[in-house]
């Protein structure tokens, strides 16, 4: 090559690389934004796409069973997607950020935890739903799914949470379901006698200790004051001031100190529920009340109830049950898929579809206990049909936060790293942050 | 590397005049072979401004907002900054991640050395004992951090041989005043090979020669491993105190797999408390600002380290 032709290969080579990498940056910052959804806008169409949280991919999903029916019935295809658990929330928000969000997703209720409903209504980003949707919503949850009179979310069955009771472990130790706090400690000591412990917590991940911290305020704090989370939200009260609060983590330490737990909790992940609960080696768990259910169906001969957490002494039994799962629409999608996803919403409304859900989901019918309520909630049934019970208190907090502070909290109470008031106070500060 | 022989006229200094015998200003002389051209390397540079530093600046950005990774957000200067500073937990997040980067600059070089002079020369077995040592830093961090999970359990079998001895089995993980010090030995086990494969390295530079003189002359084993293996890897030093100062100041894996940060955050490094507040909770202008910070601490610990490692010779 000549020293001219050199220059001029060189000239050229510049102008291809400023243009190859001009392309490459556009290509990158105009890709990815393509709205799901079939057929145009007011044309109906045939498909649309379903994204839920599941740690075992979507075989075993109750969602997954749930399109399934629809599909059949109706013929319109959805193509589902199961996301790991465990970064649900987060994929969800960085997809509706993105554009390529599904057009039905599953979220939670409130605004308390990562795939929240409300902070995604409030950022525009789900579709108001219809009369249909609204009508499911139970009595006192209205807060979880609604802003400004439009309804976001439509619920699908209600879990209990409290206590797990393994029958036959506790027959096995000649321990009976406590029913008050000095019965529990008995109960402990009891079982510890036995050569089991009373109750298996995965201390080592901090939402169990969290859950078991909610279950007890159940009867501490919101049968006194159901709406104390309003309250909090006022600015009346605080989790430091609140007695209900300090009694509750009162009443975990007073367990740690009566032997309550099982040998090495602190370290235990939530394999040790599955092997204590599951291996009979433990009497109760805390899990939500479709975790028992589900449980069950992967060990024979095991008999598992919800019972609630035992009040106070001289305190009445109450209990949190609440919507867990919701399913909501993007608003991002067309007109058309809009509509067939309300279709679908509406179609899962059906008392016949909703009792077909939540005999795979391990839950209670969104319209309440009827007679096919399942055998793990019969302790509790007086209490669900007396409306005796709570939503999660955690659905109600503005933020992840709050829940992280108390789980996390809780988890220093049994390890010595810290104090009951100082853990209200950290819980205080993170709602304020929010 | 393309070697490239320049086909112009080549001129070199002090010989360049003009034809009508004016002194001319000097030409840069152009070397006999060059090594391909600077604009080559255009399209590295510029994917690497666009996605590293670019992208970079822009989650900076969000360190001085309150977006929570959806919908609007508002500026609010340097609030993120001043509640990390306020937090005791963050302090002390900042505190472990320290403890664990200079735990494991220490730990490592040391054993990482120990074992490359072990394993030098003279020792029949050492091609297989290197490759043995060596296995852990191909392993993935997290893979490992689960074995040693295992290993650390309640009913593991840690707790199992110290039975043997009578002693009480202790919950490694969850136990306040263990457990940051789990999650070093676990790190330091995994990347100590990578320590001794670069004194290795080293040690091949060093002089045997030399060595067998000042042997001669009466010079001790110390001192000869002062006076002339340290100077002679000094390259080497450098090298792996860098490496493994930056590798524990991001530390990461180690903690998620082994304690999620627990027990009560008292294991949570900075890189920790960025994925928890960036994703966990939501507070994508908090964690920017974490993140930030724990970007000015590997700069400036960088910077300092490579001071304190400067051959001086």
């Amino acid at each position: 090559m000549t020293q001219l032709g050199h220059r001029r290969f060189r000239r050229l080579g510049s102008v291809v690389a400023v243009s190859a990498m001009g392309a490459l940056t556009l290509a990158a910052c105009g890709g990815g934004d393509d709205d799901s959804g079939s057929g145009g806008s007011g044309d109906a169409v045939d498909s649309f796409t379903f994204t839920f949280g599941n740690a075992s991919g979507a075989t075993d999903s109750p969602f997954q069973q749930l399109a399934d029916a629809y599909s059949e019935e109706t013929g319109i295809e959805i193509e589902t997607k199961a996301l790991p658990p465990d970064n649900y929330g987060l994929t969800l928000r960085t997809q509706l950020q993105g554009g390529n969000a599904p057009d039905v997703m599953v979220v939670s209720p409130g605004g308390g935890q990562d795939a929240a409903v409300l902070p995604l209504a409030e950022a525009g980003f789900v579709e108001p739903l219809d009369q249909t949707s609204e009508d499911l919503i139970p009595e006192g949850s209205e807060g979880l799914f609604t802003i400004d009179d439009k309804v976001y979310a439509q619920p699908t069955d209600i879990t209990p949470v409290g206590m797990t009771w393994n029958v036959g472990a506790a027959e096995e130790a000649g321990v009976d379901a406590p029913t008050d706090q000095s019965s529990l400690l008995e109960a402990c000591k009891a079982s510890a006698d036995a050569g089991k412990s009373f109750i298996v917590l995965a201390g080592a991940v901090p939402p169990n200790p969290g859950l078991m911290a909610m279950s007890i305020s159940a009867t501490r704090v919101y049968a006194d004051e159901p709406d104390w989370n309003a309250q909090r939200a006022d600015g009346d009260v605080t989790f430091a001031d609140s007695e209900g609060w300090q009694d509750t983590l009162q009443t975990i330490v007073d367990m740690n100190e009566a032997g309550c737990f099982q040998e090495g909790f602190a370290g235990a992940g939530f394999d040790a529920i599955t092997q204590g609960i599951g291996g009979g080696t433990s009497l109760a768990t805390f899990v939500p009340g479709g975790a028992a259910t589900e449980i069950m169906a992967h060990v024979p001969n095991l008999e598992l109830q919800v019972q609630s957490f035992p009040p106070a002494d001289g305190g009445t039994p109450y209990l949190l049950a609440s919507p867990n799962y919701a399913l909501a629409i993007n608003a991002k999608a067309d007109d058309a898929t809009k509509k067939a996803a309300q279709d679908f919403l509406d179609w899962a409304a059906d008392p016949e579809n909703s009792a077909e859900y939540t005999k795979v989901s391990g839950g209670v019918s969104i319209s309440g206990p009827g007679e096919d309520l399942s055998p793990v909630y019969e302790p509790v049934r007086d209490l669900l049909e007396s409306g005796d019970f709570a939503p999660l208190p955690n659905l109600e907090w503005p933020n992840p936060s709050v829940y992280d502070s108390l789980a996390t909290g809780i988890q220093g109470l049994l390890t010595g790293q810290g104090d009951i008031q100082s853990v209200l106070e950290s819980v205080d500060k993170a709602w304020d942050n929010g | 590397m393309t070697a490239t022989i320049g086909t112009g006229p080549v001129v070199r200094e002090g010989s360049a005049a003009a034809g009508d015998g004016t002194p001319s200003r000097p030409r840069r002389a152009r070397p006999l072979i060059t090594y391909g051209y600077w604009w080559w390397a255009l399209p590295a540079i510029a994917m690497v401004l666009l996605i590293h530093y670019i992208a970079t600046a822009g989650g900076a950005f969000y360190a001085f907002t309150d977006w929570t990774g959806i919908g609007d957000f508002n500026f609010i200067g340097l609030d993120n900054f001043k509640r990390i500073f306020e937090d005791p937990a963050l302090i002390g997040s900042l505190k472990n991640t320290l403890f664990l980067a200079f735990g494991f600059l220490i730990l490592t070089n040391l054993f990482g050395l120990l074992l490359a002079l072990a394993l030098n020369r003279s020792l029949k077995t050492r091609y297989l004992l290197r490759v043995l040592l060596f296995m852990p830093v191909v392993l993935s961090p997290l893979a490992v951090s689960y074995i040693w999970k295992f290993i650390f359990d309640f009913k593991g079998p840690l707790n199992s041989v110290i039975g043997w001895f009578g002693i009480e089995p202790k919950v490694w993980l969850a136990d306040p005043t263990l457990s940051l010090w789990a999650i070093l030995v676990v790190m330091a086990w995994q990347t100590t090979g990578m320590c001794m494969v670069i004194y290795l390295a080293g040690l091949a530079t060093v002089s045997q020669d030399i060595e067998e003189a000042a042997a001669l002359d009466g010079a001790s084993t110390w001192r000869r491993f002062r006076s002339i293996t340290v100077p002679s890897i000094r390259p080497s030093i450098a090298i792996a105190s860098t490496l493994m100062l930056v590798q524990g100041l991001r530390v990461f894996d180690q903690v998620m797999a082994l304690t999620g940060g627990g027990p009560a955050g008292d294991t949570e490094t900075l890189a920790t408390q960025v994925y928890k507040q960036t994703f966990a909770l939501s507070n994508f202008g908090f964690g920017a600002a974490l993140a930030l910070i724990l970007t000015l601490v590997i700069l400036v610990f960088s910077v300092l380290q490579q001071a304190a490692t400067k051959d001086r010779s």
